[in-house]
């Protein structure tokens, strides 16, 4: 036997079987070899101390107080402790209220959601709804004064955007804005020049979410040609939304 | 008869609400726990509070006790070393290792020789105090298959590792101990020739 075979024998074997030492290979290798035999008496020595605190204290045990709590909480009865069949009537039902609460709470996190993605939505359309009406605002004045003489009607108006106007786009509108000069900003595109400039209006209702207001529509024959605006002149109910756009267009006559 | 039932079958009584199942279970199994909480703390009054707090752990959550997984002893080994570790972190821990040995714990051990009381008194408490000064994960080996002569299977269980591990860790140990114990005795005397009577 090695030293290397001698200590995994040893290792194996607990301080009690080693110090009685009745292992005859254990006590062969030790027998011949100096340190092997200096560690298994070290080991003896070892339990041998040890089986004194052992024997001191194998007498200790918890006092009587502690099994009188116990015996206490025993009889109080925690919720563990129901009888199995009252525990399988019980157990059912807590479960099912438990799983009703949990779906509840899941349902309502994800309408808390939905809600504020759908007031985030909206508040970043009436923003962007705001920003073209107050760059526009600033923009009449960089016309030229024979423009503005001759877009008269379209500076009155303007608290409806031109953009959208655009989103609207009736048809008989568009035709007549076609004929208009876009002369009030030289610079926009010729998509913008679909615009037709709404006179500011009264509302005759209002809501919550959109007024209906009435007004004069440019006609061609009245921008374009400068004839008689009574004659020419169109008169149509639009619905203007809380955001400025306009949501429909009736013609009354 | 209660005594003939295994733990197991007592602590299926018990849950089911029957209290003398309980007791014989608690009078069977408290001995060890509550040495297990000494030796390890070196405190009895830590070793009182885990074994209370051990058993209560049985009372409330018994039913997560799987018997196909542990027995139930190295079970109870296993939360009282999670409790002894919690209540030596808390507020005893100051306590418990300046003075490793408390004087209530040294003034109820049993003293079968009043002839060679303090000698051995002298070295069984210079053991405790090497044990003490151990490492918590070698001491809880030592405590365990020395102290409470657990087979390394059952040690395996209690602290949830290997068997390898349980031999290394125990083997380092002892070396551990028997070099403090050599120091120890070099200061003291009396605890050499307690050893030696000992082993003659």
């Amino acid at each position: 036997m090695t030293c290397r075979e001698f200590e995994q024998r040893a290792t194996s074997l607990t301080l009690w079987e080693l110090s009685q030492a009745q292992d005859q290979q254990i006590l062969g290798h030790a027998g011949g070899c100096q340190k092997c035999a200096a560690w298994l008496q070290q080991q003896r020595m070892l339990a041998a101390t040890m089986q004194t605190l052992q024997a001191r204290t194998a007498g200790c045990a918890a006092g009587p107080d502690v099994e009188r709590v116990l015996l206490r909480a025993f009889r109080q009865g925690p919720s563990e402790l129901v009888r199995p069949e009252m525990a399988q009537r019980f157990i059912p039902i807590a479960m099912r209220l438990s799983r009703f609460f949990e779906v509840g709470a899941y349902v309502a996190v994800g309408a808390a959601i939905a809600v504020g993605l759908f007031l985030g939505v909206r508040l970043l359309e009436r923003r962007s709804v705001n920003l073209p009406v107050n760059s526009q605002s600033a923009q009449p004045s960089a016309s030229s004064p024979s423009v503005a003489a001759e877009t008269k009607p379209q500076q009155q108006l303007p608290t409806v955007s031109r953009s959208s106007v655009n989103r609207l786009r009736p048809r008989h509108v568009l035709s007549a804005s076609q004929s208009l000069p876009d002369t009030a900003e030289p610079s926009q595109t010729s998509t913008d020049s679909d615009y037709v400039a709404l006179m500011f209006c009264d509302p005759l209702s209002c809501s919550s979410d959109a007024q209906v207001v009435r007004m004069e529509l440019p006609t061609p024959g009245m921008t374009g040609s400068g004839g008689e605006p009574d004659a020419q002149r169109g008169i149509a109910d639009v619905v203007v939304g809380y955001d400025g756009v306009v949501r429909a267009v009736r013609i009354v006559n | 008869m209660l005594t003939d039932l295994t733990d197991e079958q007592l602590l299926a009584q018990a849950l089911a609400g029957d209290e003398d199942s309980f007791t014989a279970l608690y009078r069977r199994r408290q001995g060890p726990v509550f040495r297990f909480a000494l030796h390890m703390s070196g405190s009895w009054l830590i070793a009182e509070e885990v074994t209370q707090d051990v058993f209560m752990v049985l009372i409330q959550r018994g039913r997560d006790f799987d018997p196909s997984r542990a027995a139930l002893g190295a079970y109870l080994f296993g939360v009282a070393r999670n409790y002894v570790r919690r209540a030596l972190e808390r507020n005893y821990a100051e306590t418990a290792l300046s003075s490793p040995v408390d004087d209530e714990a040294q003034s109820l051990m049993v003293n079968s020789d009043p002839g060679e009381g303090i000698a051995r008194q002298q070295a069984s408490t210079a053991v405790w105090k090497a044990v003490l000064s151990l490492p918590e994960h070698y001491r809880e080996v030592v405590v365990l298959c020395d102290l409470q002569e657990l087979s390394y299977a059952d040690a395996a269980e209690a602290l949830g590792c290997a068997l390898g591990t349980i031999r290394s860790r125990l083997h380092r140990a002892h070396d551990m101990l028997s070099r403090k114990l050599q120091h120890s005795a070099a200061a003291a005397p009396g605890i050499a020739s307690v050893t030696a009577r000992c082993l003659s």
